[in-house]
Order: C-alpha cells, then sequence, then structure tokens
C-alpha cells in the first residue's frame, strides 16, 4: 500500500525564483503482524520549473504579484492544482528576506500554495534546506563522514556541515554573484552591494556605481572573494574580512570536514566548464565560479558532485522539508493543519526529575514563555521514556494538563511532540482526563527543540501518520 | 641448545610485554565493559549500545547502525571465533529464553490484575510443551466456571494466557491491559469478565469465544523467546471467533516489549484496531486498517 503525497517547493532568492513538484511516497514497512511503521520510502522531483529572475519593484521590495504570477504559470504548465499539493514549503531566501515586504509576498502566496504549504526564511535554515537539496546530507550519513554543503547564490553563501546526517553547523556570508553587477556593456560597475565594497576597498579597488572596472580588477575580486571560502572552511587561515562578510555567524571550525559540495547559481561555474559570454548576466558569478575551482577548497579538500547545483535550495524546500510522524499519534484531522507553533521543550536535567514535579516545570516554562510571546500558545515537546508503566502515563498527563493550565483556555488544540514511541497512549490519556472536551494533537518519533516552530498536516496513510515540517531557527541564534 | 638463563630471559620478556599490554586494554574497553569488570549480568548490557570493535574507523557511525537492531554486529573476534564476551552473552541470552519457557506466572501477579484463573487441559510445563493440542482446549469444568464467572456476550472479551514467555505477561500484560481498556472505554466500548488462562495457546481463544460469545476476543500471550528478548507479548484478536473460523481470520500485534512497541502504546492501538473491528465486523485479512 505504497501512498504519494504531491508536495511543493517555491523558492524565492535574492536572484531567482524557482518551483518544484516532487512525489513524496509513504509505504508500510512493518510486517503485517507489528503495530504499523509508515516511512518516506521514496523522494521524486516530477516538476522542475524554470528559472525566472526574481521580480523586484525596488531594490529593497520583491514585486509579490509578479511572483504571483510567475507561480501561477509554473502551476499551469506543470498541469498541477493548488488543491492536489498536499504539503511542501515556500522559502524566501538570501538577500531577498531581510527585504520587508516578504510577509506581503507570502499572503499573496498563500491561496495558491494548497492547504500545507508554509513560509520560512533565515538562513541557517536555507543553508540546510539547500543541503539536503544537493544531498550533501543523505551522502555524510552514507559515508560516515562530514560534509559542507556551499550553496552559492547570487545574494549570499548558506552553508551547513553535516556529520553522520545530522546538522553541526550552519554559517551566511555576503559572497554571491550578483553582489557586484556591471552595465549594459560591462565597463562600469552598476551596482555593488555595502558589504562587497568593504571588501573591494580592502584590497585597494574601487568598485562604486557608476565607476569604470576592468577585467583584471573582476578577476583579482573573485579570487578574493573565492579566498573568503577557502578561509571559512579552513584551509587558510581567517583573515578580518572573513569576519566582515559574515552575515550571521561564522562555522566554528573545530572539527574536521571530510568534503566539500558546492550548489547554487555559482556552482555550475565550478564544475561544469562555463564557457560562453563570461558577461551573460552582467555579473561576476562565473569569474566566482573559476576562481572558486582554482582555489585551495579542490586541492585541500576532497570536492564532491553535488544532486543539484541551481536548483538545490528549491528541490530541499520541495523534497526535504517534511517528515512524518510515528505511526501511533493522536489527533482529530479537524484540528488540522496547524502551522508555525512554537515548541517549548522540557531540558534532559527537567526529564530526569520525578513526574510529580513536572506539572510544576512546566508551568514555570509556560509563564516565562508567555512573558516573550503573549499571544501565542506553544506545544510542549519532550523526551519521553522507552520504557514507562501505564501509571507513569498517568502521571505525565495529569502533569501536562496541570503544567499547562494557563494556555489551556486558548482557543486552539493540545499540541504535545515526543521523541519515544508514546504518543497514542499519551494523547488518549490527556483525552481522557480533560473528559474529552479538548482537541489532542499528540505525535512521536519527531524531534525538535526550544526555538523551533513546527506545522503538522492532516492525516496521511489513511489517518496514521501527519506530515510534519520542523522549522529550525536553533543554528540562527 | 638454549641455555636455561636464556629461557628465563624470553620469558622474563613475554611477561614483560604482557604486562605492557595489559596496561593498554583498560584504556580500549567501552564503559559497559568496565562496569563488569567483577561478576555480573551480562544480559543487563544493551547490546544496541555496546561496540566490541577496538578501533572503529567511525564509531559515531558504527553505533548509529547498531541503534537501529538488536542483531549481534559489531561484536569483533578472536582469530574466527567469537570473543568470550560474546559467546557468554550468547549463553546467558539463551538462559533467559529458557527461563520465559519454563518459568510460571506468579498466582501473586494474577491476583494484582484482580482476575481469576483457570487452566488449558495440561497438567504441569512439561506436558504443556509436549502436548500443544491441549494448550488449545479447556475441559467441560472450566467451561462451567467460565460461565458462572463471566458476564455473557460482551462486546469485547479480553484476557490474558501464559503461552511461551511467562516473562512477557509478567512483564507486559498490565500496562498493555490497562491501556486498552482506557483506550476502549474512552471509545464507548463495554469489556467483559477478565482472567488469566494458564498452559494456554492462541488458538484456546476460539474455544473460549464459543463459550462466552464476545464480539470481539482479545488475547495478550507470551510469545515464543529468541535470543534478542525474553519479553515479547503478542496480542490475538478475531472478530465472532470459533473453532471453525480460519487462522487467516486473526489479527495479531506482535513485538510488544520495551524494545520493540512499548506495552503501553501497543495497548492503546489495540483499542483502536478493536473499534475499527467492531465498525467493520470482520477481522484477520478481511480488516481493512
Amino acid at each position: 500500500m505504497k501512498e504519494t503525497v504531491l508536495s511543493a517547493g517555491i523558492d524565492i532568492g535574492t536572484s531567482t525564483t524557482q518551483l518544484v513538484f516532487s512525489k513524496i511516497s509513504l509505504e508500510n514497512m512493518a510486517s503485517m503482524m507489528s503495530v504499523p511503521r509508515i516511512q518516506i520510502v521514496d523522494k521524486e522531483v516530477v516538476y522542475r520549473s524554470d528559472i525566472h529572475f526574481t521580480p523586484l519593484v525596488s531594490k529593497i521590495e520583491i514585486d509579490a504579484r509578479a511572483v504571483r504570477t510567475i507561480v501561477e504559470q509554473e502551476y499551469a504548465k506543470a498541469g498541477v492544482t493548488p488543491d492536489q499539493v498536499q504539503t511542501g514549503a515556500v522559502i524566501i531566501t538570501g538577500e531577498t528576506a531581510r527585504k520587508q515586504n516578504a510577509s506581503e509576498v507570502l499572503s499573496m502566496l498563500s491561496g495558491l500554495a494548497g492547504e500545507f504549504v508554509v513560509a520560512t526564511a533565515g538562513p541557517s535554515l536555507e543553508g540546510i534546506i539547500a543541503g539536503k537539496g544537493a544531498n550533501a546530507q543523505q551522502e555524510s550519513k552514507k559515508r560516515g563522514a562530514t560534509i559542507a554543503n556551499l550553496d552559492i547564490g547570487g545574494g549570499t553563501t548558506n552553508i551547513a556541515v553535516f556529520n553522520n546526517g545530522e546538522v553541526i553547523d550552519t554559517a551566511c556570508l555576503d559572497i554571491g554573484g550578483r553582489l557586484i553587477r556591471f552595465s549594459g556593456d560591462n565597463s562600469k560597475v552598476a551596482y555593488c552591494s555595502d558589504k562587497m565594497g568593504c571588501l573591494t576597498r580592502s584590497m585597494g579597488l574601487d568598485a562604486d556605481e557608476g565607476t569604470p572596472i576592468s577585467h583584471g580588477a573582476i578577476e583579482a575580486i573573485s579570487q578574493r572573494m573565492a579566498g573568503i571560502l577557502e578561509e571559512v572552511v579552513g584551509v587558510v587561515p581567517a583573515t578580518g574580512e572573513l569576519a566582515t562578510m559574515v552575515t550571521d555567524k561564522d562555522l566554528k571550525r573545530d572539527y574536521a570536514i571530510d568534503y566539500i559540495t558546492f550548489s547554487g547559481g555559482v556552482a555550475d561555474c565550478i564544475t561544469t566548464n562555463c564557457d560562453g559570454n563570461d558577461f551573460e548576466f552582467n555579473d561576476l558569478g562565473r569569474f566566482l565560479g573559476r576562481a572558486i575551482a582554482k582555489s585551495r577548497i579542490f586541492t585541500e579538500k576532497q570536492v564532491l558532485e553535488s544532486a543539484e547545483t541551481i536548483r538545490a535550495t528549491v528541490v530541499g524546500a520541495g523534497s526535504h522539508t517534511t517528515d512524518i510522524s510515528g505511526s501511533t499519534v493522536t489527533f482529530n484531522d479537524d484540528a488540522l493543519p496547524v502551522q508555525n507553533v512554537p515548541i517549548l521543550k522540557l531540558s534532559e536535567e527537567d526529564e530526569a526529575k520525578p513526574l510529580e514535579t513536572w506539572g510544576r516545570t512546566i508551568a514555570e516554562k509556560v509563564e516565562w514563555f508567555r512573558l516573550k510571546e503573549e499571544h501565542q500558545t506553544p506545544a510542549l515537546a519532550f523526551k519521553g521514556f522507552d520504557d514507562i508503566s501505564f501509571e507513569g502515563i498517568q502521571l505525565l498527563a495529569s502533569a501536562i494538563i496541570q503544567g499547562m493550565a494557563s494556555v489551556m483556555n486558548d482557543k486552539v488544540p493540545l499540541i504535545v511532540v515526543v521523541e519515544c514511541d508514546l504518543a497514542k497512549v499519551l494523547g488518549q490519556t490527556l483525552k481522557a482526563q480533560l473528559d474529552f472536551k479538548k482537541d489532542v494533537i499528540c505525535i512521536d518519533t519527531v524531534k525538535v527543540e526550544n526555538g523551533d516552530y513546527i506545522d503538522i498536516g492532516q492525516g496521511l496513510a489513511g489517518g496514521k501518520v501527519v506530515p510534519v515540517i520542523v522549522k529550525t531557527l536553533l543554528f540562527g541564534y | 641448545m638454549i641455555s636455561e638463563d636464556k629461557i628465563k630471559n624470553i620469558i622474563a620478556e613475554v611477561l614483560g610485554s604482557m604486562a605492557t599490554g595489559d596496561q593498554a586494554s583498560p584504556s580500549q574497553a567501552s564503559p559497559a565493559a568496565e562496569a563488569c569488570e567483577e561478576l555480573c549480568d551480562l544480559t543487563a548490557v544493551d547490546l544496541k549500545k555496546e561496540l566490541q570493535v577496538p578501533e572503529p574507523a567511525n564509531r559515531e557511525a558504527y553505533l548509529k547502525m547498531k541503534a537501529t537492531t538488536p542483531a549481534r554486529i559489531g561484536i569483533w573476534r578472536a582469530g574466527p571465533r567469537p570473543l568470550t564476551r560474546s559467546l557468554l552473552r550468547f549463553r546467558a541470552d539463551h538462559a533467559v529464553a529458557q527461563d520465559a519457557v519454563f518459568s510460571n506466572v506468579s498466582d501473586e501477579f494474577v491476583e494484582s490484575m484482580g482476575m481469576f484463573q483457570i487452566t488449558s487441559c495440561c497438567k504441569d510445563k512439561d506436558h504443556f510443551l509436549t502436548r500443544p493440542d491441549l494448550g488449545r482446549k479447556i475441559d467441560d469444568e472450566t467451561i462451567a466456571t467460565l460461565k458462572e464467572k463471566c458476564k455473557q456476550s460482551p462486546r469485547v472479551q479480553v484476557y490474558i494466557a501464559d503461552g511461551l514467555s511467562s516473562t512477557a505477561i509478567e512483564t507486559n500484560a498490565k500496562d498493555a491491559y490497562s491501556s486498552i481498556l482506557q483506550g476502549l472505554k474512552g471509545h464507548g466500548i463495554e469489556t467483559g469478565t477478565p482472567f488469566f488462562l494458564k498452559y494456554g495457546r492462541v488458538p484456546a481463544m476460539d474455544v473460549i469465544s464459543e463459550v462466552l460469545t464476545p464480539e470481539v476476543t482479545v488475547l495478550l500471550i507470551g510469545e515464543r523467546p529468541g535470543l534478542a528478548t525474553g519479553e515479547s507479548m503478542s496480542c490475538y484478536m478475531a472478530y465472532k471467533a470459533s473453532t471453525t473460523m480460519p487462522e487467516a481470520n486473526r489479527t495479531v500485534i506482535s513485538n510488544i516489549h520495551k524494545g520493540g512497541t512499548p506495552a503501553v502504546e501497543a495497548g492503546a492501538h489495540i483499542a483502536d484496531i478493536v473499534k475499527t473491528m467492531l465498525e467493520q465486523k470482520a477481522s484477520g485479512l478481511d480488516l481493512k486498517l
């Protein structure tokens, strides 16, 4: 009984806007004689859109209406209607994410993007999504190695480092192929980002808008940019300029990187021979690509081919953001979907304490959470126990109800997310203890951390599992 | 000819090198192994977390793989043979399995469950193990007891049998049973009078079902233990079970133990399956889950 889910990925980046549709196949992998274990068995990209330039009305504002038109056209070309799309993600990435009207764009797309498609942004998450799209995560798991994926786009380089399939570090740099753009005849600088201005000045070059620029200078700037990437992955010592070019945070560099993969638009110019017009897009993308190919990253590290280059982020968004819960969970379909629910997780120390004290611990955390986020109701998360008695479950449920008392009257379901396999019995117990008067969503086999947000979609595979998107902001702060 | 002195020297040299070898070993031994220096229960060590390969290229990846299976991987070797530790563990696990089969579910346990006890047509454990046919039957006297003590024609009859692992029952039956009852109550489904069947095999549920005529019969029974665990319990269910129904009418949930599906979670799942059975009036292969 294979079931497929259609997932959409829409990436509105600094330079390009893209869309993909993926088919995610679910199958019960347990024997007929066991409790079901539904797993994602296959992910296949079934439609890749053209790569569009992101429409802007000004330097800092996205043209939301034009984005909608692009998306509508691509839906039509793919022969997909919004109601067919069951999950997925819209992400606004790169420099664009810092632009002011991101939320307007998202609301413009909301009706189009199906029931469950959600909005996320933030450089760490983008790097992680791109790393998954480029296959760096899966490869690190397969090889049992540490792999850093560098997603080099028009405006930023997002780096995610995976060890045995887990994200261990992220970084974002203002290094991109379109941070300097040229005039129509490519003799002058038409645009130079502030950070690039700093970098060129440190080299004694002037790249302000309107200044004439030579071929040699473009090569030199590209080499310096490639040099910053050498620094960030640790093949040469870090300089002050690296700190300047870092957007949010640098890599920790306290672990060994075994392999490097490249994705993003610039990656195409690294790995393939980009002959032809170097100035096709009036920017330094191809120069940067060539400079990276000649850099010490290639001599000092082993570079692996990535599964996707310019489409890594959008494929990651379409195919790799959705996960599924465990197969024995508790939920009411009419209470779903829920989106952007903040996670409130108990620490290991909290969990080590006796269950009798949990109620107070949870209540304190909820109170503290409410001080910061007055109007939001958090989902309670904890690891749980592999070996818990029925009495233990009863104690646990009453502690949760006691602890969540102050948010129990909110007009949203009570949401509990656990790692260990106990969501069905815990959900049933919570419902029973609440006299079946409150909607309870209790899911398991999902790992979340404090600061994450979670989306939960409607039931799949005959209502056994729910699709889950965990939006990690952890590495960003 | 080697002189006596020379031999002495060689022995001293060998002993010296052995001593340094001994010094090196504790740092290589896993923490689990260190905790077991004294005579201790080998089966208390979690195999999924114990890696005996002395210098793995990637310990973390190896342990991740081990965490997914109770199979004996990463146990290293001495020449072509297993390490003494592995061999002893193998035999210890086998002993656990034997204990699970040959021990009895205690009367105290049955009492603590608030259940009364009946026995199949087997006289003792040996009889039970050698005569599977008798473990499937109950005599007329027992049938009379059932009729006298149990509610007739409940919607759901739940009972427990020892089967091939008393350990499984003593470890898991209570939590699973409580969880099933809570789930069924939540669905508004009434249950009959529970009891414990000693020396019981699965098909005894057919005989019992014909006596008590519930719509759905639910049996919690100890599974034949293996080397991974002796604590595994199964749940057999059937809609309007009878001695003439085909085996294919049974629905089974196996592998209920802390390393498989936890008993409380399995109970909650079983309650939902029973609800589906009542809705579809079917079980086994006829049931669409």
